[in-house]
């Protein structure tokens, strides 16, 4: 892991002109905030997911992450490895809860 | 909780070549998929395939996915529709939402072949309505039958956005241009010739800065960047669109990979985060593979072949083929995946821009590279695309190495060679004499072979095309024909239309010019 420089919790936040261009669709969160993110202390992609909630809506990070991993790697002075991936879980698609709850039934059909 | 021995994650190319192989082999297997239709993106692609006859050359993509479902059916194949994996559990367990119920699944292997997802950029105003993947693009105009948009904007020059600027092209839209921040065209030149030769412009070094527009999209500022990807003030263009197609390349989606434990590994050369595989397409994990995109972004026709080496490998861990059988069937998988990574577009040459020519060592087209067509200087130093042969004779524009040989198959008169290395250019038999068939016309997968008579009649040649748009013209039409760039340099008259099941919808129009154009009209407009 390459040492983090950090000039964004030393230096004041600047904002920049396209701070309200929406980076991530599905949350509506815009570069501004993932910037500020960064500023307040996030240095991974899964920490600034976890902070905004961005790569946690319907594309579950699949349009946006590469674009918010940028911003990040821009910001800190690091490579995409050294900020990370967002971790892939399961469900790795969004599941409405009745799916889960048909699965109950389910079971109790087989048996 | 339901059994099958092996369980393939995505029906595209590679997962229903693994669960083919594996099935051949005696295995039980399932495939599942999230889509309604299995296929994956092959049913989207309306356009012929590149490699050679093992790798299903000059057939059409949707074709292949015909072919492919129908075999995984009659080995007893079990295809899951509607069935979206939503993870990976100890001792290979799946969780699968099958129409919208939850189902349990084991398996004693586990190919995940899950494909990959396109990359999006931001830009001012990216989120309007009218800003889409060009595969989104395909899948409306391939599949529903929709137009996308009238006038679009194709930002990407890979072969994505090359292939999409065709066929939405052939949709009846407008492209305005295609643009990219790199320097040179992504994609083979015969696709950006292809599309430059019906009059696209192609901008490269040039970013999108934003989509124009209240609800939707009305229009597009493009500009010029410098070598940083930085727009330079002051170059911005408007243009004229209703739709802004994306082709900035492809993420692989493998998050089940991540969730079932493999050692994943960030690859800019592979497309982004990739499970580590070994030869054999076989994770960290024990029992699970992974090929095709998900394993690192290539093409659909290496994705087959990984997955049978996936389905040839799970067979014999299994007990269903011995050591031999399985040594045999991956070294002729393994030969056939070399000849399709060969060529400068090949994996091991991603991201070069040091080549400056050809393996024969003629110098590359750099017109080609900035803007998308061969200048008639640059075609000279190519001996097959001599037009100063007497009678009817071949004009093949393939400037490029790329793993390809359908032609020298098509042609029954042995005029086109190009060798047991596919990824040679074809050359021109002197002693063969054209009869003018036009086979290897409909056979060039880049549409990048012309039949030039200058001898038709006093002053005049005629120059046969492949043509695949509607409506297609008719004997006698007079209309215009366009150069290499898509500039209108004479009057042409259309003397015969040659349509025929074995050309698969590649039509040949035949148009007579004025004979000093027989080296320079490539396409005809009505």
């Amino acid at each position: 892991m390459t040492k983090i420089v950090r000039t964004a919790a030393t230096e004041p936040f600047k904002p920049m002109p396209d701070d309200d261009m929406i980076v991530c669709r599905c949350e509506e969160i815009t570069k501004g905030e993932i910037r500020k993110a960064v500023y307040d202390g996030m240095s991974t992609t899964n920490e600034v997911k976890r902070w905004l909630r961005c790569g946690m809506g319907l594309c579950q990070g699949q349009t946006c992450q590469k674009n918010v991993q940028s911003i990040i790697s821009r910001e800190l002075g690091l490579k995409i490895p050294d900020i990370g991936q967002i971790t892939g879980r399961s469900p790795v698609r969004p599941v409405v809860m009745e799916v889960f709850a048909n699965d109950v039934l389910d079971v109790h059909e087989e048996a | 909780m339901k059994r099958h021995e092996v369980l393939v994650i995505g029906a595209g190319p590679a997962g229903l070549s693994a669960a083919i192989e594996a099935a051949k082999n005696g295995m039980d297997v399932a495939v599942f998929d999230e889509n309604a239709r299995p296929g994956g993106q092959l049913f989207k692609q309306i356009h012929k395939f590149f490699g050679s006859k093992e790798h299903h050359a000059k057939e059409r993509g949707f074709n292949i996915g015909k072919d492919l479902l129908k075999e995984a059916r009659d080995l007893g194949v079990k295809v899951y529709l509607d069935a979206t994996v939503m993870g990976i559990y100890y001792d290979k367990e799946i969780l699968v939402n099958h129409n919208g119920e939850v189902d349990h699944f084991k398996g004693d292997t586990i190919v995940i072949a899950t494909g990959a997802a396109e990359n999006m950029v931001s830009f001012k105003g990216w989120d309007k309505p009218g800003v889409i993947g060009a595969g989104a693009a395909q899948a409306l105009m391939n599949l529903q039958g929709v137009q996308p948009g009238e006038k679009i904007l194709m930002v990407g020059s890979g072969n994505v956005g090359l292939v999409v600027s065709f066929q939405l092209l052939q949709a009846g839209c407008q492209v305005a241009a295609v643009i990219d921040a790199a320097p040179r065209v992504g994609g083979y030149g015969v696709h950006a010739s292809k599309v430059a030769r019906t009059g696209v412009p192609f901008y490269m070094k040039h970013t999108v800065v934003e989509a124009l527009g209240e609800d939707k999209v009305e229009g597009a500022v493009i500009a010029e960047v410098d070598d940083h990807f930085q727009p330079i003030p002051g170059t911005e263009k408007t243009l004229d669109v209703d739709t802004i197609c994306i082709a900035v390349g492809l993420s692989p989606m493998s998050q089940l990979a991540d969730n079932a434990g493999c050692e994943m590994k960030f690859l800019p050369k592979k497309g982004g985060n990739v499970p580590v595989v070994n030869e054999y397409n076989e994770t960290s994990m024990d029992g699970i593979f992974c090929c095709g995109d998900v394993a690192g972004i290539e093409e659909a026709s290496s994705a087959m072949l990984q997955g049978k080496i996936a389905g040839s490998t799970a067979s014999y861990k299994n007990g269903y083929i011995d050591e031999d059988e399985w040594q045999q069937s991956v070294e002729k998988y393994r030969a056939s995946l070399e000849q399709l990574r060969t060529g400068m577009f090949a994996p091991q040459n991603k991201g070069r821009t040091d080549m400056t020519e050809t393996d024969e060592g003629i110098p590359l087209s750099k017109s080609l590279l900035a803007k998308g067509y061969v200048t008639d200087e640059e075609l000279a130093e190519f001996p097959a695309c001599s037009t100063k042969v007497s009678g009817v004779h071949p004009v093949i524009e393939c400037t490029q190495n790329i793993p390809c040989d359908p032609c020298q198959d098509a042609c029954k008169f042995g005029c086109i060679k190009v060798g047991s290395n596919i990824s040679k250019l074809p050359v021109i038999n002197p002693e063969a004499t054209c009869t003018g068939c036009g086979m290897c016309i409909a056979s060039c997968s880049g549409q990048a072979i012309f039949l030039v008579n200058e001898d038709y009649e006093d002053g005049f040649a005629t120059v046969a095309l492949p043509y695949e748009f509607l409506p297609l013209p008719q004997a006698g039409d007079k209309g215009k024909a366009l150069d290499r760039s898509g500039k209108p340099v004479c009057d042409a008259e259309i003397v015969s239309v040659k349509s025929s099941k074995v050309m698969d919808m590649t039509n040949i129009l035949t148009m007579k010019v004025p004979v000093e154009y027989a080296g320079t009209a490539r396409f005809y407009r009505a």
